[in-house]
């Protein structure tokens, strides 16, 4: 099995390295700054010994490399500044995602591809399109790590361990994230049983704005450990074909009531990428919480079509 | 409390948090003066933790104090290479930041076990020590443990098999004269000369002494982190649970190949008191010429500091000067 991650920025380089540990394919890290990916490639390699993963792990600049990939991760973009919204990215990230696209499409054919660039969903539409993949092949990675940070606050709160917390959300990410906290249980006992609404609520809103509380803390530069861990886990579940119940953001032909646009929603992720959207039944306030947050999907693909031209 | 405290929120810092988390050894505390620096990559790891199913709380301070009673501290601190520079060039900066967090380390926690990661390594290894009063045994340096592992690596990858059944042995000075020991490294037993040719060892061993500038100079912005933090993770790991794992690390030696007043790697088992035993495998008069010529650059790197713990009165021990 391969898996190529494009990008190798702090959270392309985290993810390759949590994909190294699960010893479950060998991996190319490709970047177009010269020496990065293979100066990160080169350390990975001398921490082996260490930590016991024997896949091979490549550094490049050349998109060669990634020739019949089984899984594709592009993280390539610039990172979001503070104070910085997510659309202003917007532009910058749609040309490298599209080029990225291009060279998967004509190298790596039948691979799955995982997008982390933001706009998440936006970009994951680009890839879509450049690429010309089947729908099931291209996904985004928001909600796993949306929903890795619901599930800390939570067991921080409640003071259990994170492992027995489990979480589901919905809608794009960030600022746009609906939780459905019925969804949302510890050891399997429903969240609103454990904590009142209040404290869930103060819960939620800080998962928001989750992204954002890293930044303003490390002042220069962002999240990457949990974005890492994230885009592993959903790789894991490809090459694995495990069949796992992820948020993602996937390609809607109707489901949840929307159609052409990327939002998050449950699916099983296997080794044909999107196995299935799964559709739950939604409470009056989480319907309308999903409808804001794809009416600002849809603005930004508006925003997209200014950028692209008529090709959007 | 936590049982380990990391000082330096840099890469090698905050990943060897990471690793020590991934390992389940115990609970990490990061310091770094840039406020919020710390706290934001340790909640970065920890909001991975529903993922990673870690078993350990790492928290992040500004404020050197927190570190109190720490078993275990890591001093990750100072500037970093930039390409071209050699680690020696290091010393004169980093050597005022080991002045100055050594007496504060030694006070707070004054039964720790200290790891040095900071470059150049030995001389600053041997320059922690004198200022801090602490016993050898109890102020490790990250040197061969490092340059061990990358060989180790490079052995694997030339021969083909798998990492886990390579060991290698490098001693002497974290720097271009470090020691690697060809006889001493084995695959599941077997002594690697029976394996390779001299000439594809000399080229390995090579490798691995430029291996990290060649980090360094790829990176061009950063220097290598992930395999010194999974080497910090080892000892972290070694010391908590005391498992007297043999690494090559670096200590001021007291009589070991007539060495004295110098710091430099040598195997040693680590455990709960940190080096409770120092081994000296046989040298050939080549290696030794290299080991008291890399001790003279040491000694003299940190001649103008105070003597070694072992020459002053105990009571001295943990003062603050």
């Amino acid at each position: 099995m391969k898996v190529s991650v494009i990008g190798a920025g702090n959270v392309g380089a985290k993810a390759v390295y949590y994909i190294a540990e699960k010893n479950i394919a060998d991996i190319v890290m490709v970047d177009v700054v010269n020496g990065l990916a293979r100066s990160k490639a080169l350390d990975f390699l001398h921490a082996a010994p260490l930590r016991g993963y024997e896949v091979r792990i490549r550094g490049t600049t050349d998109f060669a490399e990634i020739e019949r990939s089984d899984v594709v991760v592009i993280t390539a973009g610039i990172a979001r500044k503070p104070g910085m919204d997510r659309m202003d990215l917007l532009k910058t990230n749609v040309g490298i995602a599209a080029q990225a696209a291009r060279e998967i499409a004509l190298r790596a054919p039948n691979a799955v591809v995982i997008v982390v660039t933001n706009p998440l969903d936006v970009i994951s539409m680009v890839v879509l399109r450049e690429t010309g993949f089947a729908l099931r092949k291209v996904v985004g990675m928001a909600g796993v790590l949306d929903s890795t940070r619901f599930r800390w606050f939570i067991a921080e709160k409640l003071g259990v361990w994170p492992g027995d917390v489990q979480a589901m959300v919905l809608g794009g990410h960030g600022d746009e994230m609906v939780p459905l906290t019925r969804y949302t249980s510890v050891g399997g006992i429903p969240l609103d049983q454990l904590l009142d609404t209040a404290g869930i609520e103060a819960l939620v809103k800080r998962t928001r704005t989750g992204g954002a509380e890293i930044v303003s803390l490390l002042k220069t530069g962002s999240a990457f450990y949990a974005p890492g861990a994230s885009v592993a886990k959903m790789v894991e579940a490809v090459i694995k074909d495990e069949r796992r119940l992820f948020p993602a953001s996937a390609y809607l032909r109707g489901e949840y009531g929307f159609r052409d646009i990327y939002l998050g929603v449950p699916v099983v992720m296997g080794r044909n990428g999107v196995e299935r959207v799964v559709e739950l039944p939604l409470a009056d306030s989480e319907r309308k919480a999903l409808d804001a947050s794809a009416e600002a999907v849809r603005r930004g693909l508006a925003e997209l079509s200014t950028v692209m031209g008529e090709k959007a | 409390m936590a049982q380990v405290s990391i000082i330096g929120g840099g890469n090698v810092g905050a990943n060897a948090a990471f690793f020590i988390a991934e390992k389940g050894v115990t609970d990490v505390l990061l310091v770094d003066i840039q406020a919020g620096l710390s706290r934001g990559k340790m909640l970065d790891i920890m909001e991975a933790a529903p993922i990673r199913r870690y078993r350990n709380f790492l928290s992040g301070s500004d404020s050197l104090d927190d570190i109190k009673g720490s078993e275990f501290v890591v001093v990750a601190a100072g500037a970093i290479r930039s390409p071209g520079m050699r680690r020696e060039e290091l010393f004169t900066v980093n050597a005022s930041l080991i002045r100055s967090l050594a007496p504060e380390i030694a006070r707070l926690t004054p039964e720790s076990i200290v790891v040095v990661a900071t470059e150049p390594v030995d001389s600053l290894t041997a320059l922690f020590t004198r200022v801090s009063g602490m016993p050898r045994a109890r102020v490790l340096g990250l040197g061969g443990i490092l340059d061990s592992t990358r060989l180790r690596a490079l052995i694997a990858r030339e021969l083909g098999v798998s990492m886990e059944i390579v060991s290698a042995m490098v001693i002497g000075r974290h720097s271009d004269d470090m020691i690697c020991l060809p006889r001493y490294c084995s695959i599941a037993g077997v002594p690697l000369p029976l394996l390779l040719p001299p000439e594809k060892i000399a080229a390995l061993v090579e490798e691995t002494r430029t291996a990290g500038d060649l980090v360094v100079e790829l990176a061009k912005r950063s220097s290598a982190y992930y395999a010194p933090s999974a080497a910090i993770a080892e000892l972290a790991d070694s010391v908590h649970m005391n498992l007297n794992r043999v690494f090559s690390v670096s200590l001021i030696l007291e009589g070991e190949y007539d060495v004295t007043d110098a710091a430099l790697s040598l195997p040693a088992l680590i455990g709960s008191r940190g080096a409770a035993r120092v081994l000296t495998p046989e040298l050939t008069p080549h290696e030794l010429a290299i080991l008291h010529e890399s001790a003279r650059k040491v000694a003299a790197a940190v001649k103008g500091d105070p003597a070694p713990a072992s020459a002053r009165n105990v009571g001295s021990r943990g003062a603050t000067r």
